[in-house]
C-alpha cells in the first residue's frame, strides 16, 4: 500500500510538472476544475473497483461488471421514460433507480451462488454472465439506446440532480468509506479475506464460505449498478452497449493498488491510490496532447511497472 | 584436512527479527551431525543457509575449505549438497516421478517428457525409501507422510555428499521412521554426511554421533553424542535444566457414560470403525501412515462424504454435512498441515488466532480490537506464544509457534470435540509438555479430545487410552496403563495382533 | 529491477510520451483549434481529419489537435473536458452519440468557447454553429433510386430490401433510414426483410449480411448507409456466390481507391450518394470565426449531396 502512496504521489508530481499552463499564468492541471473532473472522470470505475477488490481478495474475479452496469443503465432508463406522468418525481426516480440495483445485485448474486454452489471457477462463471448479461440489456432495450431528453419529465429531472460533479464524486466517496471500514473492521471483512488467503483453511475452522461469496458478488454487481444509474444521469441514456472493456479498468486499478489476483492480500486505500493514479496519467496525457493511442501504450506500461514494483515489495 | 562444511559468524535478519546471531556449525565427511535448539532458535535457518535456499547477511561459508555463496539451491546441489524441507516443496500437480526428476541434475531433463526414463531413474530410490507406488502417481493422491518419503527418495537421487533433513520424521511412524534410520545408516558407510535437524531426542540419541545446540540464533555447543546425555542438551537448549517431557497424571474419567460415539463410520478410506469417547478423556490414535488416521478426522467433521455408519453427541445423533455445521455442533477438526489446510499466511497472527470465534468481540459486526486481543491472550500466554507484535503476518514466525497459533484458534473455538491431528508437529521439547498439558486441561473441562500423533511418548504420555488404526479399521485398544510402544507398533504394522 | 529503477523508468516514459507534443499554447499567436473527433477508424472520419488538417494547416496561424475518442462516449466526454481546461480558441465536435455529448458541449458554451458541431447533432443545441448535409434527402433519393431499379427489374416497384443500419440513434443513421422509408411507403410492393445493424463498420456488416443472406432466400437490394457497410455485404454475398443478383447502395461517395465513386465504377456498388465531409464548410466558418471577432455565424449550415451511378463516376473521380 505504501509503494503504491508513493507511485500516485510521483505521478501526480510529475503531472504538475509537465502541465501545460493556462493564460493567467497558473497550471492547468492544478485547476480545482480539472482535479475534480479527474475525480469525476474516474468516478465509476473507481466505484466498480471497490467491490472489485473484495472479490479479488477471495481469489476470484468478476469480469460481468461491464455489463451489469449495461443492464442498469437500461433498466433505469426505461423505468424512468416509463413512468406514468401522474407520479410524482422522486417517487418515480426511487423506483426507477431501485429497480436497477435490485436486478444488479441479483445478477450478482446469481454468480456468486454459481460460484459457491455450483463449484465452478469465478473466471468462467463471469465470463459467461459477461457476456449473457449483455445480451440481456441487448434484448430488452431491442438493441437501440433509451434517450433522456431535456426537457421536464421525470427522466430529465433525474438525469440534472445526477449527472452533477459533486452527486458523482460523493458517492464515489461514500461508498469508498463505507467498504473500507467494512473490510478492515467488520467480521464479514475479515471472513473476506481469510478465505482468499487459503480457503481449505478457511473450510477447517468452520467460515461460512459459500455465503460470503454470494455476497461479495452480489456487492460488485450492486456496485455496478449503482455505476449504471449514475451513467444513465451523465449521458442521458439508457445504453446496452455500455462499459464494454469496464472490468479490465476497474481490475486494474485494483492490482495497481496492491491486490493479489491470487486472493488475501489488497486494501480499499490501495484500490482508491490505483484508480486515482490511472486518472491522473490519462489526464497528464490529454492535457499534452498525447495521441489516443499513444495514451493507451503508456498506460498499459504503467499498469505492468506498477504491478512489478509491488512485486519487489512483496518479496522481500 | 578441512570440514565438509564449515559455517561461521552467520547472522540473518528478517524484518525486525534476528533469526540468526553468530551461528557456527561444522559438517565432517560421513557423519550423522543433529542440529537441534527451541521453536525459533534458528536451526532451520541454519540448514536452509548450508543449502544455498537462503543467502546469510553475513558469516562465511566452506566447502571443503573453500569459501562459498550461493545464490540459489542448484549452486547447492552442484556442491553436493541437498536439503529435505520440513514444509515439503513438492509440486502436488505434478506425479511421483516428476517430482524427482524436476531440476535434478542427476537426470539431465530435455525438452520432452520422457515418462520411461523418469519411471526408471526413480523407481530405486523410491524402492529404496520402502514407498510402493508407481512413480506415475499423482503426488497429491499421497499422503503426507508418502510425500516426505518421496521427499527423501528425490535427497537420495541427487548422490549428494551431504543430505539435510529439516524434521524428516515428523509425519513418519513406527516402521517408516525405523527405514529412515536404516538410509542414514547405509548413507553413512557410503560416505555421505547427513545434517539432522530434529526435535525428537530419543530418534536424535540413536542415530546422531555429534549435536550442536542453538539458542536464539547463537551456537551454544557442540557435542559428540557419546560424551554427553539428555540433560546437559536440553540444558544447554532452554538455558535451563530440569525440562523434559512429563508423563502428565491421568485425569479421573472413563467411568462417565461416553460423551461421542461413533459407530461402524464408512467411506472410501475407513472401513467401520468404531469407538467412544466419555466426557473429559483424551483417547489417542496410533497408526502408520495411511492407515486412515486423517481421514477418521475429516469423516467426523463431515469433509468427507460418509457411506455409512452414525455418529452421536451427547446421546442424540448428528450428520454433520460440512465443516460449518460440524463446528456449530461442536465438533473441531484441527488439520495436519498447518501451511496448506491451517493458516492464512498473508494475515496476522492475532486474526488467524481468533479466526474461529471472532463473531464473540464483534457485537454489531465490527471487531472490537481490545476485547480481542484479551480473549487470545490467555491461550497464547498458555501455549508459551511471544510475538513482539500481534500484527505481524504468522509467515514470520518460526514452524513451531505457527502451529501454536493454529492450535489456539481451535481451543479458543472451544469445541465439544476436538480433533487433533499432529498438533504438536514442529514444536520443540519445552513447549510440547505445555501443549500435553493444555490438552489435559482442555479435556478436564469437560470435552472429548482425539489425539492423532505419530510420536507414541506423546501418546503414551496424554491419552487415557489408545486406538490403534491400520488400514482404515480399528486394529487394536489399549488402556493407558497396558500400552507400550511395542505392543502398539505390533498392532499398527502386524494383522491378526490384538490387544 | 529494484523499485526505485522501475519508478525512474515510468517516470522517463511519461515524460517522452509528453514530451513528443508541445503542451498548451505556443508562444507566438497561433490559434488553437481542437477537433473532438468520434472515431478516427471510420473512412470518412479519417478522410475529414486529412482534409481538416490540410485547410487549417494552409491558413498558417492555426494549430490543430484532433482528438479520436474511438466510439466511445465517456472516452469523448472526457476528451473534451480536457479540451475546454486548455481554452482552445475553437472547438469542433464529431459527437458519438446524441445524448451523452450534449452535457459536456453545453459546458464548452458555457465557457465561451466557439463551438462547432459536426456533422451529427446533439439533443439540445449547444453550439455556435451546427454544420450537416441533409440525410434525409440522401434517404430519400436512395430509396426513390432503389424504388426506379426495382420497376425496371420486374416491371413494378415490388422487392425484397435489406437495410445494413449505422450506429443506432445517430442522426445520420435516422435521417437516411427515415427517407428512404418515407419514399418505401409509396410502394406497397418493396418489402424490409431485414436491418442488421453494423455500426459503420465494413467487418461488422459482413458478418450481419452472412446471416441474413443465409436466412432469406431471396434478397434483391442491399441498402447499406454507409459505403463500408454497403462493401461489407458485397463481399458476404460474393463468399455465398449471390451478389450477382443483389444490387448494393452506400452512402458516402469519398474519393481517392478505397472510396465509394471507385467502387460504382468497379461495378461493386450499384449507386452511391456523395456525403460531404462537411469539414471545408467547418475550416471556412472556423477561420471566419478565428479572424474576425465580429462574425456572427449561422446557427446551421445544410449542405448537397450528388447521386454517383455508372453514368457520373468516372467523372467525379477525376474531379476529386
Amino acid at each position: 500500500m505504501k509503494g503504491t502512496l508513493i507511485g500516485l504521489a510521483g505521478i501526480v508530481l510529475l503531472a504538475i510538472l509537465f502541465s501545460p499552463h493556462a493564460a493567467d499564468g497558473s497550471r492547468i492541471f492544478l485547476q480545482p476544475g480539472n482535479l475534480t473532473d479527474i475525480l469525476r472522470q474516474v468516478a465509476l470505475i473507481g466505484i466498480m473497483a471497490l467491490a472489485m477488490t473484495y472479490v479479488i481478495l477471495t481469489a476470484g474475479i468478476d469480469l460481468s461488471v461491464g455489463s451489469i452496469m449495461a443492464l442498469a443503465t437500461a433498466v433505469t432508463a426505461m423505468r424512468l421514460t416509463a413512468s406514468p406522468p401522474g407520479m410524482g418525481h422522486v417517487q418515480a426516480m426511487v423506483l426507477a433507480i431501485g429497480a436497477a440495483l435490485l436486478v444488479s445485485a441479483a445478477a450478482g448474486a446469481l454468480n456468486g451462488a454459481v460460484i459457491a454452489f455450483v463449484d465452478v471457477q469465478p473466471f468462467i462463471v463471469t465470463l459467461a454472465s459477461m457476456i449473457g448479461i449483455r445480451g440481456l440489456a441487448k434484448w430488452l432495450t431491442h438493441n437501440t439506446n433509451i434517450d433522456i431528453g431535456f426537457g421536464q419529465d421525470v427522466a430529465a429531472h433525474f438525469a440534472s440532480l445526477f449527472w452533477q460533479k459533486a452527486v458523482v464524486v460523493g458517492a464515489f466517496a461514500v461508498l469508498a468509506v463505507i467498504f473500507g471500514v467494512a473490510l478492515a473492521r467488520t467480521v464479514f471483512g475479515r471472513y473476506v479475506r481469510a478465505i482468499g488467503d487459503n480457503e481449505k483453511a478457511a473450510r477447517y475452522t468452520g467460515l461460512p464460505i459459500r455465503s460470503v461469496k454470494i455476497w461479495v458478488y452480489g456487492l460488485s454487481g450492486l456496485l455496478s449498478g449503482f455505476a449504471g444509474v449514475l451513467y444513465t444521469a451523465e449521458n442521458h441514456q439508457g445504453n446496452p452497449n455500455a462499459g464494454v472493456a469496464y472490468e479490465l479498468d476497474a481490475i486494474a486499478a485494483a492490482v495497481i493498488g496492491g491486490a493479489r489476483l491470487a486472493g488475501g492480500k489488497g486494501t480499499i486505500a490501495g484500490t482508491i491510490a490505483g484508480t486515482l493514479m490511472i486518472g491522473v496519467v490519462t489526464n497528464m496525457l490529454r492535457l499534452n496532447n498525447v495521441d489516443s493511442n499513444v495514451e493507451m501504450m503508456v498506460k498499459a506500461v504503467i499498469i505492468v511497472l506498477a504491478v512489478a514494483a509491488q512485486r519487489q515489495r512483496g518479496a522481500e | 584436512m578441512p570440514a565438509l562444511i564449515e559455517a561461521a559468524g552467520i547472522t540473518k535478519r528478517y524484518g525486525g527479527a534476528w533469526a540468526l546471531r553468530n551461528a557456527a556449525f561444522s559438517l565432517e565427511r560421513g557423519e550423522v551431525h543433529a542440529l537441534v535448539g527451541e521453536n525459533g532458535a534458528g536451526k532451520s535457518t541454519l540448514a536452509k543457509i548450508a543449502a544455498g535456499v537462503v543467502a546469510p547477511d553475513s558469516g562465511t561459508l566452506r566447502i571443503d575449505g573453500r569459501e562459498v555463496r550461493f545464490s540459489n539451491p542448484l549452486e547447492a546441489q552442484r556442491a553436493g549438497i541437498a536439503i529435505i524441507f520440513q514444509e515439503l516443496d513438492l509440486f502436488p500437480q505434478l506425479t511421483v516421478g516428476e517430482n524427482i526428476v524436476v531440476r535434478n541434475l542427476r537426470f539431465g531433463e530435455r525438452w520432452l517428457a520422457r515418462p520411461r526414463a523418469i519411471e526408471r531413474f526413480s523407481a530405486p530410490f523410491l524402492e529404496a525409501v520402502g514407498l510402493p507406488v508407481s512413480p506415475r502417481r499423482l503426488l497429491s493422491r499421497l499422503s503426507i507422510g508418502q510425500m516426505q518419503l518421496v521427499a527423501i527418495a528425490r535427497a537420495l537421487s541427487l548422490e549428494a555428499r551431504t543430505i539435510v533433513m529439516d524434521e524428516p520424521t515428523s509425519s513418519l511412524f513406527g516402521d517408516a521412521a525405523e527405514r529412515l534410520f536404516g538410509l542414514i545408516g547405509e548413507l553413512k558407510r557410503r560416505g555421505v554426511a547427513v545434517v539432522y535437524v530434529s526435535h525428537k531426542m530419543d530418534e536424535i540419541f540413536r542415530v546422531a554421533g555429534r549435536i550442536t545446540v542453538l539458542r536464539d540464533g547463537e551456537t551454544v555447543g557442540t557435542r559428540a553424542m557419546a560424551e554427553t546425555d539428555m540433560n546437559e542438551i536440553v540444558r544447554m537448549m532452554v538455558g535451563r535444566s530440569g525440562v523434559g517431557v512429563e508423563t502428565s497424571a491421568a485425569g479421573s474419567v472413563v467411568a462417565a457414560p461416553p460423551m461421542f460415539e461413533v459407530i461402524g463410520l464408512a467411506n472410501r478410506k475407513l472401513k467401520s470403525v468404531s469407538f467412544t469417547v466419555a466426557r473429559g478423556e483424551v483417547l489417542g490414535i496410533a497408526g502408520l501412515v495411511g492407515a486412515g488416521r486423517s481421514e477418521l478426522g475429516r469423516a467426523l467433521v463431515g469433509l468427507d462424504r460418509l457411506e455409512g455408519g452414525t455418529l452421536r453427541l451427547n446421546g442424540k445423533p448428528v450428520h454433520p454435512r460440512s465443516s460449518r455445521q460440524a463446528m456449530r455442533l461442536g465438533i473441531a477438526l484441527l488439520p495436519e498441515d498447518r501451511k496448506l489446510e491451517g493458516l492464512m499466511m498473508q494475515m496476522p497472527i492475532l486474526e488467524n488466532g481468533s479466526l474461529a470465534v471472532v463473531g464473540r468481540f464483534a457485537p454489531a459486526g465490527f471487531v472490537q480490537g481490545s476485547r480481542e486481543l484479551a480473549a487470545m491472550r490467555p491461550w497464547f500466554d498458555a501455549l508459551a506464544l511471544r510475538a513482539s507484535e500481534w500484527q505481524a503476518p504468522v509467515s514470520a514466525l518460526s514452524g513451531g509457534n505457527q502451529q501454536k497459533v493454529l492450535l489456539a484458534r481451535f481451543l479458543a473455538a472451544d469445541p465439544q470435540v476436538l480433533y487433533l491431528d499432529d498438533p504438536s508437529r514442529g514444536v520443540d521439547i519445552g513447549a510440547k509438555s505445555d501443549i500435553h498439558r493444555i490438552i489435559r486441561e482442555f479435556a478436564a473441562r469437560g470435552r472429548a479430545v482425539i489425539l492423532v500423533s505419530s510420536e507414541l511418548t506423546e501418546l503414551l504420555a496424554c491419552s487415557d487410552r489408545i486406538l490403534v488404526l491400520r488400514e482404515g479399521r480399528v486394529a487394536a485398544s489399549f488402556d493407558r496403563g497396558a500400552a507400550t510402544e511395542e505392543k502398539i507398533m505390533a498392532a499398527a504394522t502386524i494383522a491378526g495382533a490384538a490387544a | 529491477m529494484k523499485r526505485i529503477e522501475y519508478t525512474v523508468l515510468a517516470a522517463a516514459l511519461l515524460a517522452a510520451g509528453c514530451g513528443t507534443q508541445p503542451g498548451g499554447k505556443p508562444s507566438q499567436r497561433q490559434y488553437f483549434v481542437a477537433f473532438s473527433q468520434c472515431n478516427n477508424a471510420e473512412p470518412y472520419r479519417a478522410a475529414q481529419n486529412a482534409l481538416l488538417a490540410r485547410l487549417l494547416g494552409a491558413a498558417g496561424d492555426v494549430k490543430l489537435v484532433i482528438g479520436d475518442a474511438q466510439q466511445d462516449n465517456a472516452r469523448q466526454v472526457a476528451q473534451v473536458e480536457t479540451f475546454i481546461r486548455q481554452k482552445p480558441d475553437l472547438l469542433i465536435v464529431a459527437p458519438n452519440e446524441r445524448a451523452a455529448l450534449t452535457a459536456v458541449m453545453g459546458q464548452a458554451v458555457e465557457a465561451r468557447i466557439p463551438t462547432i458541431c459536426l456533422e451529427r447533432d446533439i439533443l439540445q443545441p449547444n453550439y455556435t454553429t451546427y454544420i450537416h448535409s441533409d440525410n434525409r434527402a440522401i434517404g430519400r433519393l436512395a430509396g426513390q433510386f432503389i424504388a426506379d431499379q426495382l420497376i425496371k427489374k420486374y416491371g413494378t416497384a415490388k422487392g425484397n430490401v435489406v437495410q445494413m443500419r449505422g450506429l443506432l440513434g445517430v442522426e445520420g443513421e435516422i435521417n437516411r433510414d427515415a427517407g428512404a422509408k418515407e419514399v418505401f411507403a409509396r410502394y406497397p410492393g418493396i418489402h424490409i426483410v431485414a436491418e442488421p445493424v453494423a455500426d459503420w463498420i465494413q467487418a461488422k456488416a459482413k458478418d450481419r449480411m452472412t446471416e441474413v443472406l443465409r436466412a432469406s432466400p431471396s434478397i434483391d437490394v442491399l441498402y447499406g448507409h454507409n459505403d463500408p457497410m454497403a462493401v461489407g455485404a458485397y463481399l458476404a454475398a460474393k463468399e455465398l456466390g449471390r451478389d450477382q443478383g443483389i444490387l448494393f447502395v452506400g452512402v458516402d461517395g469519398l474519393g481517392g481507391e478505397a472510396g465509394g465513386i471507385k467502387k460504382v465504377m468497379d461495378g461493386v456498388l450499384g449507386a452511391t450518394f456523395v456525403y460531404p465531409l462537411c469539414v471545408d464548410k467547418a475550416a471556412e466558418i472556423g477561420l471566419k470565426i478565428l479572424h474576425d471577432p465580429q462574425f456572427h455565424p449561422e446557427k446551421e449550415y445544410t449542405l448537397e449531396s450528388t447521386m454517383v451511378t455508372a453514368a457520373n463516376a468516372a467523372d467525379l473521380f477525376k474531379k476529386l
